[in-house]
């Protein structure tokens, strides 16, 4: 071999070594682009419990002010845009983003601190002794951004769209199954008449969005379907604009019937890149954005990066929880022992700290909120233990006879397919971590990862030994159509298989319990049978993280999170007019 | 010529109706489905109503019927270039790709301009530099640029270019500023051109290599070319030489290769779309894709295959002009 050739072989194994770090580097690219997507599709599904459970309050009274001058916008990166801008049909986070609290209101809202219901259009309303019947009255100052003062039959309409089968709102539909029909009382008041008793009706009734009825009118259910733009409503901002992929802008009603936001104008700009995203942030474009957990660990150290920018995180009901779910009917997961020695193999508060890399982040004992009244705070989560682990496991029979390094029970090895969604890093991760502890006590278990689409029919359809996923939470959660035995098969969302009589019991008399106090002492009782049961395996829960630009002032952390219409920029910060 | 023409339009016909089966069995093959997805892993619908629900909402969609049934609804439809509403936006789909068509097609345009007007000087002139410093280290060059994945470099200049940690030269999203709309014409055009830089750096620098490589090795074939002596001998001028007589006919094949590279920058716009979050063609596909939206996937992906098959046309009749030797009327 000459020198020569030694150069060439040289350079070909630099060029070989450069081709295969790019392809290593795309390749992490283009996890991140998965992880993206899937993590706006969790977290929409999550957050359609939330739906109008707990919308981000007004307090819209007239006489109070905000503090704060007058002017400047606000833009929002958001990074995927809303289907449609119909209040109604839509069911993405992001149209929840621009239009609930801004452009629509309903009768009530949760008090941001109180956590109680407050009044936003209406004047009083009254639930009757039997729990049948809920009747608002309408405040008389309140009109539509067009000056229409909002009446009776505005209800009507809007309960009735909801409820017509031709409108494409099956899932918003549900909330309003119980209820049969509205009346009306007179031109400023309605009344709604349950078929039974519901603990969440009076949130569902008052919570709903009013549209006017002069404007969303139709004759065909399709012709609302395709009314996706142009939104009209009596909330403290006007629709102006959407450029399809590009933005949607809203002004302020400077007709509005209650306190004025300072900000003149809010900007919803679609940035589909993370990483354009935060550039954009840097670079003053915008505002206002929901990072990744990456980037929120990373810059919120970052001192030049947090002189500019507020690095906020808050905890409030709607952030929800990870879980891994054990489907019951598989031989393995049928044991209550078997479920509770997976949970003692996983190590929860590793997770929080290095996986997720937040210290903030916590490890929940049940589906409720952690800080939330419905839980039991007396219940401590199981600690990592893989010696009572495989005491566990050998008390339940999985004990390796064979002698193959797999412990089997009537011939059947603990062998189970794991379905995560693909490219989630995080997920995966976790499921890594999962098989790697259950390899050391004899477990085999194999990573089955799906497209988001295809995940979630196999889930609906119960195809799988154990799942991930994440659920979004509200101030007061109805545990039925998780929980419930009869929610089981049939695409129900019960898809391990959770039955209990205890816990049905509990479920359906908590349901029809209106006393506040004795409906928390039963889901006090029914965390602690989850807890002993152990379906899921309850993972973490976290705050909410958002970076915002620091000319923004009045930001305030309510127990419900930020609102965004009590923030203003003084005058010699402003940026735009 | 018109015969040739006619009998290649003709034979499109089968060939499109090939894709549309192609794309519609694919698309309905593929499992998950639109109605599922947006219905959510559920926490809100109660097992017995979700099945109504999920019955309820396929009928909406005309997703009920058997497959072969609304394939050929489908194909009626698509005929009069109907190509059905979206599932997701609840709009025609013709009215979405109506908005996002442009975007794509100008950036491709430019893209596909920039590449020609430096391919070819240069392809020219590595062939006249045959073997020389230039050459090698532009093969070299090219051939590292071709290899970077887009999607990685897209990333890159977004992180380095695009904010005050290192130059904060280029936005890093979007098509136009915050203030867009109040600018005048001028200045207006010089903010969008400014958005463009990037996403079209990113859908060229890849193109050089194998259109420079093409014109390179036409140029050297034909610089060997016994009628490129004679011209010497005959004592015309370098230039003339190179231009008038071994370039025209070393640009043939670079002709064919438009007709691919085309349709090849359509199916790059979906990455580099995403990465710019340029609202065009490529980003509406991928997000019809993942939402399982099955009008606007197919109505993407024919409209992709009808341009294919204009783009292998309008190559074959270039070739035709280009060289007078080919005629297709002998053939017939």
């Amino acid at each position: 071999m000459n020198g020569r050739s030694g150069v060439i072989t040289f350079l070909f194994f630099l060029f070989l070594a450069v081709m295969i770090l790019l392809q290593v580097l795309s390749m992490v690219q283009s996890d991140r682009l998965y992880e993206r997507l899937n993590r706006l599709i969790e977290v929409r599904e999550g957050g359609a419990a939330f739906r109008s459970k707990a919308e981000a309050s007004s307090a819209g009274l007239p006489g109070e002010e905000y503090p704060g001058d007058e002017g400047d916008w606000l833009i929002w990166g958001l990074s995927g845009e809303p289907e449609n801008l119909n209040t109604i049909t839509s069911t993405s986070m992001y149209s929840r983003y621009v239009l609930s609290g801004n452009i629509f209101e309903g009768f009530l809202e949760y008090d941001p601190d109180k956590l109680t219901h407050r009044l936003v259009l209406a004047e009083s309303y009254e639930v009757s002794k039997d729990g049948l019947e809920i009747s608002f009255r309408i405040r008389g100052d309140v009109h539509f951004s067009d000056g229409t003062p909002i009446t009776a039959d505005d209800v009507i309409f809007t309960f009735e769209t909801i409820k017509n089968p031709g409108v494409d709102a099956a899932s918003l539909a549900n909330y309003y199954r119980d209820i049969e029909r509205v009346v009306k009382v007179s031109d400023r008041e309605v009344k709604f008449i349950m078929r039974r008793v519901y603990f969440l009706s009076l949130e569902f009734t008052g919570g709903m969005p009013i549209l006017p009825r002069h404007i969303y009118k139709f004759d065909k259910p399709d012709e609302f379907n395709k009314h996706i733009s142009n939104p009209v409503g009596s909330g403290p901002y006007i629709f102006e604009k959407w450029d399809v992929g590009r933005e949607i802008v809203l002004r302020r009603n400077e007709n509005y019937w209650g306190r004025k936001p300072k900000l003149k104008k809010i900007v919803y700009r679609i940035i589909t890149n993370d990483t354009a995203a935060i550039q954009s942030l840097r670079s003053k474009d915008i505002d206002y954005i929901r990072p990744l957990p990456d980037q929120f660990a990373e810059l919120s150290k970052n001192e030049e990066f947090a002189k500019d920018i507020r690095c906020l995180s808050y905890w409030h009901p709607g952030v929800g929880y990870f879980w891994i779910g054990w489907n019951e009917d598989k031989p393995f997961f049928k044991d209550r022992r078997v479920r509770l020695a997976m949970t003692y193999l996983v190590d929860r508060e590793m997770i929080g700290k290095h996986l997720l890399r937040n210290p903030e982040a916590k490890v929940p004992t049940g589906p409720f909120y952690i800080y939330g009244r419905q839980g039991d705070p007396n219940i401590q989560p199981w600690p990592c233990d893989p010696e009572k682990a495989k005491k566990l496991l050998d008390e339940a029979g999985w004990i390796d006879h064979d002698g193959d390094g797999v412990r089997d029970k009537d011939g059947v090895p603990f062998r189970f397919k794991y379905m995560i969604g693909s490219g989630v890093t995080l997920h995966e991760q976790i499921a890594k971590l999962v098989k790697d502890e259950a390899a050391k006590v004899g477990i085999e278990v194999t990573l089955d990862p799906y497209e988001w689409s295809v995940f979630s029919q196999r889930l609906k359809d119960r195809q799988f030994d154990a799942v991930n996923l994440a659920w979004g939470g509200a101030v007061e959660e109805d545990p039925y159509q998780i929980w419930h035995s009869s929610q089981v098969g049939n695409r129900g969302s019960n898809f391990v298989g959770f039955k209990n009589a205890e816990a049905d019991a509990i479920i359906e008399e908590a349901r029809q319990t209106l006393d506040e106090d004795k409906r928390n002492a039963l889901y006090h009782r029914f965390h602690r049978i989850l807890h002993e049961e152990q379906p899921y395996t309850f993972i973490y829960t976290r705050p909410e993280q958002r970076f915002l630009d620091k000319r923004v002032e009045n930001v305030i952390i309510h127990k419900l999170g930020v609102d965004e219409r009590e923030w203003y920029v003084p005058k010699e910060k402003q940026r735009y007019k | 010529m018109t015969t040739y023409i006619v009998r290649r339009l003709l034979l499109m016909i089968p060939t499109l109706l090939g894709i549309t089966i192609m794309v519609f069995a694919i698309s309905r093959i593929a499992p998950g489905d639109p109605v599922s997805l947006s219905m959510g892993p559920g926490g809100q619908l109660d097992a017995a109503r979700a099945a109504d629900v999920r019955k309820a909402r396929m009928a909406l969609y005309g997703l009920d019927k058997p497959i072969p049934v609304q394939y050929a609804k489908w194909l009626g439809r698509v005929a009069r270039l109907d190509f059905g509403d979206s599932i997701k936006h609840h709009r025609p789909v013709i009215d979405i790709i109506k908005e996002r068509l442009p975007i794509t097609i100008t950036l491709n345009l430019i893209a596909f301009v920039l590449i020609y007007t430096i391919s070819l000087p240069l392809g020219v002139l590595v062939a006249v530099k045959h073997k020389q410093f230039l050459d090698r280290a532009s093969s070299v060059l090219l051939f590292m640029l071709w290899s970077l994945p887009s999607m990685w470099v897209g990333q890159m200049l977004i992180g380095y270019f695009c904010g005050p940690t290192f130059k904060n030269w280029f936005p890093p999203a979007g098509l136009s500023s915050n203030y867009a709309e109040q600018l005048p014409f001028f200045p207006w055009l010089a903010d969008r051109l400014w958005h463009l830089v990037l996403p079209v750096t990113c859908f060229t620098y890849s193109g050089f290599a194998y259109l420079t490589k093409q014109v390179r090795a036409g140029m050297l074939d034909n610089l060997r070319a016994d009628y490129v002596r004679t011209a010497r001998a005959k004592g015309l001028s370098n230039w003339v030489v190179i231009f008038r007589h071994a370039f025209r006919n070393s640009v043939i094949p670079v002709i064919t290769i438009m007709a691919t590279l085309l349709p090849a920058m359509l199916g790059g716009s979906v990455i580099i779309e995403s990465i710019f979050s340029v609202p065009g063609m490529g980003l509406l596909a991928f997000e019809a894709v993942t939402t399982r939206d099955y009008n606007v996937v197919m109505a993407v992906a024919t409209i992709g295959g009808v341009l294919n098959l204009i783009g292998l046309l309008l190559g074959d009749i270039a070739y035709a002009i280009a060289d007078p030797r080919i005629s297709f009327e002998s053939s017939v």
